[in-house]
């Protein structure tokens, strides 16, 4: 059981800064998630925690005790690995046994807190085989394996879900939740993935060119959001985003959008707007905030929108149709039979309360 | 780059293929059974004119000489020298190729350093090695032909094991690391194992090297550590030739580098291909 | 079923002094013991060399005196010396095509699938791994005027008796060391082209082939620039051992007749060993590792551009 603090981490590789200046806690138990693009410096931040790196700046303590000079097998941390790290000439039991065989533990022990990983995970059947007769999922149960036998306090996970195919990914994601469920661990977490950001962190840490652009519960950054960049990087699919110009509108705000057409601002969105007449910006609204119209009156904050449905992209159970909005294509997520045909006319409920606006020249969200 | 065909065609290819590979054979094989066969004929048998394609029946005569005379010491001398500094080599090789490979250590002034040794040609520097040897009463001695050996092995090991190195993944050493190994540890317990194809056909190379050489054991032995190049050599005469000795000692001392060979044969192609390719 | 979360008894602890400032120094103390050897053995005795070949040290004067270089101007007045390096040119020069072209050859024949490819490719190689005094005895023995092969196949196809004594007729005693050098050699090109080959894109030659393009034309466009470097590194490797020869000619004509085979090699090992020319020994070795070191940076310096 562990916190983690970063304080003012710098890391540079020759001319390249990678982290910028990271500073950073996270709590004792909390599941906390580095997710950002490739280049981002996620694993960089990752692997200098674990001691793989050092920073060229700043301090790192876990538990209250700063490690920055201690070395990585000093830290009592556990990593699991995007390859899985396995030794093809050792066994599954002997792979998982590596770390407690390096500290010299007596083999009972080792045998029966092998044993116990193995069956949490489900692998006991496979103790006596080789890395290279498992299948990837397996593999990978056996890193895990490898990672919480040796009872860390803190779990450092580098992308271990990359090099699954989509439907053992989601198997693997559940797993991971459960494990934390069980075992309460600090862990850390790295991934491009936003998906398997949203639905496995405590904490998601949205990273950018070495900073942190912003962090917190995953709803509250896809609910949120400060910036653009985190607007665009969480939500699959992304936001929609039309460029307009604000202008007064009696007591409201309204948005005329660049390529024709407007829209007026809920009372709620209005009132953060106050003096910004004139301004340009961008309109974010998310694929999800359109809705079939019910045909009746529309709640507040809700406005109706007549469009055509360009490309139909159903899914089963969702169906995600192409429309125009303000002269940019947009994406809508709609009900399964929402919509039949190519070309087909429909209205929709767009919920506004939850649309974004964001300066386009600073890219930070004004309301 | 053959195109298929009608299946005669294609039949008709392969057949002139066997051919081809069967002249081959016979052509690079001969010189090798004439002097399997010499060494078991007699002397009438050897000196025979018209010479004898098949000798009438295999007697070891000519090898029991060797035996009863002791030269087969020098069978004995060159496994000792050849396996003892392969054993240094590979070790000391691999131990520096991993410090180049991971830490970068020197830089590729240490790497180019290095390499460059392996051009040295032996002609060169097997004059001052004698000079040197005699002022430190290295000649004629075990530690001084390994040590030489050793040293000539160094950087074809380096070179080689570097490379095989580069390909173990580092996520490997970086979880040992993680779990508790010392650096040290990881050597030992995760690269030498993840290596073991690279080490089998490296140290097949270095004991080759070692083994038949001539021209340091010519210049650094005198009678107490004949090694076989060299004990081969003492058969020549000026008028005749101990022939029956030449042949019978180089089939014992070529038989067992035939043997390492043929066993390590698939680590082998990648050995040589691997230093030409990376180059 | 849950795991005790509870503390490993190994929290966060630190290696004693002694233990961090080994592991801190590891890269150089492990690089150290093979570096030293390489010194000791390398560089050392090359600097000792250099001295004395400023030296005046011969068969009777121990004269350690500096006198500039005049050990090397003797160099140039050596006729024996640029004979010498003119056979050392002549097997280097026939020697190797010919052997890249052997084996190149034998490549293309085994390149494509056939059962017992294996078996051929193990055995082909036996050549290459036997002592070089061997091949040269080996040899020695086939080209014997009364006893040997050679004589009787070619009497064979010529019709008459053929009396060649190859080690010693001097038209015949190069044809003699480079059958040898071949023989022994090929195999290796042959096994590095092999390798070279079959890393030549498939895809390409397949295009190739549809496209309807002839052998000839296939060798040129695609396959030989593919495997380009690796000839350009084969022959590097190979050119430098032939200058180096040594133990074959030892073996076949130790040099002869006369010293019309001796080469730069067996020359420096003459007046080294026989003459006992210490000082002049010194200088000649000097200007071998000159001379290769020019040639290895040149051509090195080809395939850098190259790429």
């Amino acid at each position: 059981m562990a916190d983690v603090k970063l304080s003012g981490l710098h890391k540079y590789y020759g001319n390249v800064h990678a982290v910028r200046g990271i500073d950073l806690t996270i709590a004792d138990g909390e599941f906390a998630v580095l997710v950002g693009p490739s280049g981002c410096g996620k694993s960089t931040l990752l692997r200098t925690i674990a001691g793989l790196e050092d920073p060229n700046e700043g301090t790192i303590a876990i538990g209250g005790e700063i490690v920055n000079d201690l070395r990585p097998r000093e830290r009592n941390i556990a990593m699991v690995f995007q390859n899985y790290a396995l030794y093809p000439y050792l066994t599954v039991y002997e792979n998982i046994a590596f770390g407690l065989r390096a500290r010299k533990r007596p083999d009972a022990e080792i045998r029966s807190r092998v044993g116990e990983a193995a069956e949490m995970l489900g692998i006991g059947n496979l103790l006596g085989r080789y890395p290279r007769q498992l299948s990837g999922g397996q593999r990978q149960r056996v890193a895990i394996g490898r990672a919480i036998v040796r009872k860390a306090e803190l779990f450092l996970f580098d992308e271990p879900l990359s090099n699954l195919d989509a439907q053992l990914r989601d198997e693997m994601r559940t797993e991971i939740k459960r494990l934390h469920h069980e075992i309460t661990t600090t862990m850390i977490y790295v991934t491009h993935d936003q998906v398997e950001a949203m639905t496995l962190a405590d904490r998601i840490v949205l990273l950018r060119d070495g900073k942190i652009e912003q962090q917190g519960a995953p709803l509250e950054l896809f609910e949120r959001p400060r910036t653009e960049f985190v607007a665009r990087f969480l939500g699959s699919p992304s936001i929609n985003l039309i460029p307009a110009k604000l202008v007064a509108a009696e007591r409201r705000v309204a948005a005329i959008f660049d390529g024709g057409g407007s829209i007026t601002l809920p009372v709620s969105k209005s009132a953060a707007l106050d003096g910004a007449a004139g301004r340009a910006v961008l309109l974010g609204i998310r694929p999800q905030h359109f809705s079939r119209a019910g045909g009746g009156p529309l709640r507040d904050g809700f406005v109706s929108y007549s469009t055509v449905a360009d490309l139909i992209q159903p899914t089963g159970t969702r169906t995600f149709i192409t429309i125009k909005i303000g002269g940019v294509d947009a994406i809508a997520e709609l009900q399964a039979h929402d919509v039949e045909s190519h070309g087909q006319k429909i209205e929709l409920a767009i919920d506004l309360n939850r649309a974004v606006l964001i300066d386009p020249g600073t890219g930070s969200v004004i309301a | 780059m053959r195109l298929g065909g009608v299946p005669s065609r294609k039949t008709r290819v392969l057949a002139l293929r066997y051919l081809g590979a069967a002249a081959l054979t016979l052509f690079f094989l001969f010189p090798v059974y004439w002097l399997f066969m010499i060494s078991f004929k007699t002397p009438d048998e050897i000196y025979h004119v018209p010479p004898l394609w098949v000798p009438s029946h295999i007697q070891f005569s000519n090898y029991y000489v060797l035996f009863k005379d002791g030269d087969v010491w020098a069978i004995a001398n060159s496994m000792i020298v050849a396996g003892v500094s392969s054993f240094f080599a590979i070790i000391l090789g691999t131990l520096c190729a991993y410090s180049l490979a991971r830490f970068n250590t020197g830089g590729d002034n240490l790497a180019m350093w290095i390499i460059s040794q392996r051009m040295i040609p032996p002609i060169a520097v097997v004059f001052p090695i004698f000079l040197v040897y005699v002022y430190f009463g290295l000649v004629d001695g075990f530690f001084g032909l390994v040590l030489l050996y050793t040293a000539f092995n160094l950087p074809y090991v380096i070179w080689m094991m570097r490379g095989y190195i580069v390909d173990v993944p580092l996520e490997l050493e970086e979880s040992a690391l993680v779990d508790g190994l010392s650096r040290w540890d990881v050597i030992w317990k995760v690269v030498f194992p993840m290596v073991r194809p690279g080490l089998v056909a490296t140290s097949v190379f270095t004991f080759v090297f070692a083994w038949n050489d001539f021209i340091f054991a010519l210049v650094l032995t005198r009678t107490e550590v004949i090694t076989f190049p060299v004990q081969l050599t003492h058969y020549f005469g000026g008028q005749s030739n101990f022939w029956a000795k030449i042949a019978a000692m180089s089939v014992l001392g070529t038989l067992p580098i035939f043997v390492a060979v043929t066993m390590m044969q698939r680590y082998l192609v990648r050995g040589i291909s691997l230093g030409a390719v990376k180059g | 079923m849950t795991i005790s979360a509870a503390l490993d008894g190994s929290k966060r602890s630190r290696s004693g002094r002694f233990g961090r400032m080994v592991e801190d120094r590891l890269p150089y103390l492990i690089v150290a013991p093979a570096i030293l050897i390489l010194l000791l053995v390398g560089l050392f005795p090359l600097i000792y060399s250099l001295i004395v070949s400023f030296q005046h040290i011969t068969m009777t004067d121990n004269d350690t005196s500096f006198v500039g270089f005049m050990n090397y101007a003797e160099l140039f007045k050596d006729a024996r010396l640029w004979a010498s390096l003119g056979h050392t040119a002549i097997i280097t020069a026939i020697a190797l095509p010919l052997e890249l072209l052997i084996g190149f050859l034998m490549a293309q024949l085994f390149i494509e699938r056939m059962p017992g490819r294996q078996l051929f490719v193990a055995l082909l190689v036996l050549p290459t791994v036997i002592s070089p005094i061997v091949a040269g005895a080996t040899w020695r023995l086939m080209f014997d005027v009364r006893f040997g092969p050679i004589g009787e196949i070619l009497s064979f196809f010529a019709g008459e008796p053929v009396r060649i004594l190859w080690t010693v007729n001097p038209y015949f005693v190069y044809p003699a060391i480079i059958i040898c050098e071949v023989w022994q050699w090929s195999p290796f090109m042959f096994l590095l082209l092999l390798a070279a080959l079959s890393n030549v894109d498939q895809s390409q030659l397949e295009a190739a082939e549809l496209d309807g393009a002839s052998y000839f034309r296939v060798l040129r466009a695609i396959v030989l620039p593919a495997i380009a470097p690796v000839i350009a590194v084969a022959c590097l490797i190979r050119g430098l051992d032939l200058v180096r020869i040594f133990d074959i000619i030892w073996a076949l004509t130790e040099g002869g007749p006369g010293s019309m085979t001796e080469t730069i090699s067996l020359y420096t090992y003459v007046q080294g060993f026989s003459q006992f020319e210490t000082s002049y020994t010194a200088a000649i070795a000097f200007l071998v590792i000159a001379l290769l070191t020019v040639i290895t940076t040149l051509v090195l310096k080809r395939m850098e551009l190259a790429r």
